[in-house]
């Protein structure tokens, strides 16, 4: 992320930060939610030169979003430059052919716009939301950060430093910080993924200017780019200002590297003790290797993710902080990324309680889901929360604009925004067992118990 | 976000005058004409009771609504020793019911889709929730029974508070959670606002069933409430449902307790420059604080442009200086935290624990210069526009209409205030921002509170100000103004 506001990040706030967004994006419900859903009636063009762009007129509001998504993200980082995606996605604020330093905030914020932008696995996605006659401003300025990059060394080592003080705010300062990095680099092996996206010390040290130069030239074409607009614009207007700003970009003949390292099946549980200082109460993450974005098992494992912990009637609310009052947070994540997913289960322990003991209890949630299917009443609640934050994402154009993307650059076509819904819906509690069986073995587990360094007693800081 | 594009017009002369050394450089496309914006007016009635219900329809939105009960009172009438008990008490309504137990309505209110949050903050209470407009009538049953048929029970008391304490446990570990924390005794000293409204590890011990019960009983009456219901419902529709599920909410014959006023103490007058040496602390968080203002205050424009160019948004002085020219730290603000009573004005940031005094001495350099500087109208108008940008954005979802709606009530202000931001916003000027910053905001009355590893910065600090106190983490005290726990006195918990 470009900003953040200073709140307190706890866990599952991972660096996949698409998942956030992508979370509550599959959907379905009772009829008589799902009818609610009002259809996005996008329309979408490819520029000769590769760009493909996608839009929703809306005049509701006078305000418009524009968001350019590009296919690459932290698990493209170069050898040995761990972080530098994230760090590149900061100096595409910098300056420009024709735009000074910070001039998109100009553009944007001094209006009454606003602007930012976050790095996740597979993309980065840049957005801003303008009162809408500032759109062919704004439609410049993209274009202009997409055809070139002036940085020099001051800023860069300037903002180098700034993401050096965000790597410390989310994930040295806070307690439970390092365990989301140490998720990422204890459930994969051989693909990317297992690098956090914020990187580390060293290797952002070690990032030069010239990294940023070449980075920009070899992702940041028309033809590895999304255009999204959603909101108060005229069409034809919308697409003679696309030509003439983005038409103009030549596109490159070099190929685009892709990633094409896979991760090896998972053939053993896998476990681990990570000492760490700051924890104030013991932590256990567990996790799965499941199937990509992509795949037909992705909706079964909306549901279960969200019959296992959404709300305070999930499965593991109730059993391990309602009831067994083992935990005081227990979370599930299907964060399901291009290339493989990974479901990862999140416990900070009550007070006074034992990692051994919380991991049990735990696992046998699992095997509860897997041994019997999900009731009637489970299933449709489950798709009625889905369903319902479904509604909230599209409260704005900037929300509907994410659907979209996520839709075309992660799904791989956009009316995947519309017809998901119909996916969810049909989804059975059969599906939710099945892909739970599959899925969630012994051989596929990584278990990560993370417990205060002062002491070899898991206890030490946990009793009051 | 009308009457915005004159003066954008202008920063963008201003940023792309002067000409590029490199040539051929592009101008940015000046921005078409603007087009103005409405947002819900908002209707009201009042239930025989004494309940004041308003409604914030939007007809052509996305088919959901927020219902949000506020009681208007909060933590500040936590007694001194029982912080924490308002929120308790809040906490407790969703853990059951005459006739639902806490797993039954949760498993009601999210088969509906929706979710109910039940919490304390300074000046209210609230419970509230958000659905898909269709469900509505369940859901605000539900909201009904949880706030006036709680039944306490003390095993789900025991559970709360075994949570509020692991909770607290885990903030308390924080640099910048912990520093807010201390920042609000250092201003408020014994008085209300001083103490974490979720309560300190010691008083959420001490809070009995009782003091719930009394609590529920004293406060949450319908004419110490306001029903705030807005998003795609029509306002007969809304109202009808509230006489329904509120009309019979009976109104007890005692007079309305008033509200607890936040005198603050002679001992806390004194500007303090508190460090908390947390050896630990894998970054410091500092926090500047001063009182602020209350939010009926006559200034109250003129405090949020203020607030706008000090520390409002990304491209606030206080951002540009500690981020963007000196890469300090990934983001530093300031907010006006407006209540019924004097709030807090705080600045916040955090940075690795070695420019911890760097950043102090440079948000009060940015508290003097606001006084004390020209602001020019280049700054200004942007920073005007931002807020402008930022409010307008909040209307936008079912949730920010009716915080915002729901914020006008509890002050009684009027609610139409909304359709005036953008006009009593435009009419701020320079020297009103001046005049504000030089008479309420003044410098010398920052406290300045650090949360970090001492050996880092100490040294360099003490030259600045070499009255500083030093607390360390073990020996701090939430509990008092004092902020120093007596040897003797050391607890160990349960």
């Amino acid at each position: 992320m470009r900003l953040a506001t200073l709140s307190f990040i706890f866990l599952g706030a991972t660096l996949a930060v698409v998942a956030a967004h992508a979370q509550d994006k599959t959907r379905a419900a009772t009829p008589a939610l799902t009818d609610e859903i009002p259809r996005l009636n996008y329309r979408t063009r490819t520029l000769p030169n590769g760009l493909r762009v996608v839009s929703v007129e809306d005049h509701s509001s006078p305000t418009v979003a524009i968001q350019v998504w590009y296919h690459v993200g932290s698990k493209d980082d170069p050898e040995g430059r761990s972080g530098f995606a994230h760090l590149f996605e900061h100096m595409m604020f910098k300056s420009t052919k024709n735009m000074k330093d910070e001039m998109l905030d100009r553009l944007t914020e001094d209006v009454g716009g606003f602007n930012n932008a976050f790095t996740a696995d597979d993309v980065t996605v840049y957005y801003e939301v303008v009162p809408s006659n500032y759109l062919e401003t704004l439609l410049w300025a993209e274009a202009d950060r997409l055809a070139s990059l002036n940085v020099n060394e001051e800023n860069f080592r300037s903002e180098r430093d700034v993401v050096k003080e965000e790597f410390r705010q989310n994930y040295v300062a806070p307690p439970y910080g390092k365990l989301n990095l140490l998720v990422e680099q204890r459930s994969f092996t051989k693909h990317p993924y297992r690098r956090p996206g914020i990187g580390n010390i060293e290797e952002l040290n070690a990032a030069t200017l010239e990294d940023v130069r070449r980075f920009h030239a070899t992702y940041y074409r028309p033809d590895n780019a999304t255009l999204i607009v959603v909101g108060d614009f005229d069409a034809k207007q919308l697409d003679a200002w696309v030509d003439k700003y983005f038409g103009r970009i030549p596109k490159p003949t070099s190929p685009l590297p892709r990633v094409t390292a896979r991760e090896p099946e998972r053939i053993g549980e896998r476990r681990y003790t990570e000492r760490a200082p700051n924890v104030p109460l013991p932590a256990v993450a567990v996790t799965y290797l499941v199937p990509p974005q992509r795949s037909d098992d992705a909706f079964a494992l909306r549901v279960a993710e969200t019959i296992l912990a959404r709300g305070e009637s999930s499965r593991l609310y109730r059993a391990l902080v309602y009831e067994q009052q083992i935990a005081q947070f227990a979370g599930a994540n299907a964060d399901l990324r291009e290339d493989h997913g990974l479901f990862v289960f999140r416990l900070i322990l009550a007070s006074g309680k034992e990692v051994n003991e919380a991991e049990k209890a735990l696992l046998s949630e699992i095997e509860r889901m897997k041994r019997a299917p999900v009731s009637p009443a489970e299933l449709e609640k489950a798709k009625n929360q889905i369903i319902t934050n479904l509604l909230r994402e599209r409260e704005t154009n900037n929300g509907k604009a994410l659907a979209i993307g996520e839709a075309a650059v992660l799904l791989g076509d956009p009316e995947r925004v519309n017809t998901d819904i119909a996916r969810l819906q049909a989804v059975t509690a059969a599906d939710v067992q099945r892909v739970m069986q599959r899925f969630f073995t012994d051989k596929n587990r990584v278990v990560i118990h993370y417990v205060a360094e002062s002491s070899g007693n898991v206890q030490a800081e946990g009793g009051r | 976000m009308n009457k915005m594009w004159r003066a954008s017009l202008m920063i963008l002369a201003v940023a792309l005058v002067c000409p590029g050394a490199r040539g051929q450089q592009e101008m940015p496309p000046s921005p078409g004409p603007p087009r103005s914006v409405r947002f819900p007016t908002p209707v009201e009635k009042s239930l025989s009771n004494g309940l004041r219900v308003i409604v914030a329809p939007r007809p052509q939105g996305v088919p959901l609504v927020t219902a949000l009960l506020l009681i208007k009172t909060g933590a500040e009438a936590d007694p001194p020793t029982l912080g924490g008990l308002a929120d308790m008490t809040a906490n407790l309504l969703t853990k059951g019911t005459k006739r639902r137990t806490a797993p039954e309505i949760a498993e009601a209110i999210e088969a509906l889709g929706g979710s109910l949050d039940a919490s304390a903050r300074w000046d209210a209470s609230t419970v509230s929730v958000n659905v898909a407009a269709a469900r509505l009538p369940q859901a605000l049953e539900i909201l009904s029974d949880v706030a006036r048929n709680p039944i306490f029970k003390e095993e789900e008391l025991e559970r709360q508070r075994r949570q509020t304490l692991d909770n607290l446990q885990v903030a308390l570990r924080q640099p910048g959670a912990l520093a807010r924390f201390v920042a609000a005794r250092v201003l408020f000293g014994d008085a209300p606002y001083a103490h974490p409204v979720s309560g300190t590890p010691e008083t959420v011990q001490r809070l009995r069933r009782d003091d719930v019960v009394r609590f529920h009983q004293t406060h949450y009456r319908p004419d110490n409430a306001v029903l705030v219901i807005g998003g795609r419902i029509a306002p007969d529709a809304a109202f009808a449902l509230a006489e329904r599920l509120f009309g019979d909410w009976k109104r007890p014959a005692t007079p309305l307790p008033s509200p607890a006023k936040s005198e603050r103490s002679q001992s806390n007058r004194k500007p303090r420059v508190v460090v908390i040496d947390k050896p630990d602390a894998g970054q410091a968080a500092v926090v500047l604080v001063r009182p602020g203002i209350k939010r009926t205050d006559a200034d109250y424009f003129r405090a949020m442009v203020a607030n706008s160019v000090f520390g409002g948004g990304y491209s606030s002085r206080l951002n540009q200086e500690i981020r963007i020219r000196r890469g300090l730290s990934y983001g530093a603000s300031s907010a006006l935290d407006v209540r019924r009573d004097v709030g807090p004005f705080i600045a916040a940031t955090q940075t690795k624990n070695e420019t911890a005094d760097e950043v102090a001495e440079l948000m009060l350099k940015e508290l003097d210069r606001l006084a004390n500087d020209d602001l020019p109208d280049t700054e200004l108008t942007p920073r005007k526009a931002a807020l402008i940008g930022n409010f307008a954005r909040n209307m936008e979802t079912t949730d920010g209409l009716v915080t915002q709606v729901a914020s006008l009530a509890l002050y009684g202000l009027r609610l139409d205030e909304i359709n005036d931001y953008i006009r009593n916003v435009q009419a701020i000027g320079a020297g009103d921002v001046q005049r504000f910053a030089r008479e309420r905001l003044a410098a010398k009355d920052a406290r300045i509170v650090i949360v970090g590893d001492g050996r880092a910065f100490l040294d360099d600090l003490r030259k600045k100000f070499p009255d500083l106190e030093v607390i360390k983490e073990k020996e701090l005290d939430l509990n008092s103004g004092a902020l120093r726990r007596a040897r003797a006195l050391k607890e160990t918990g349960p």
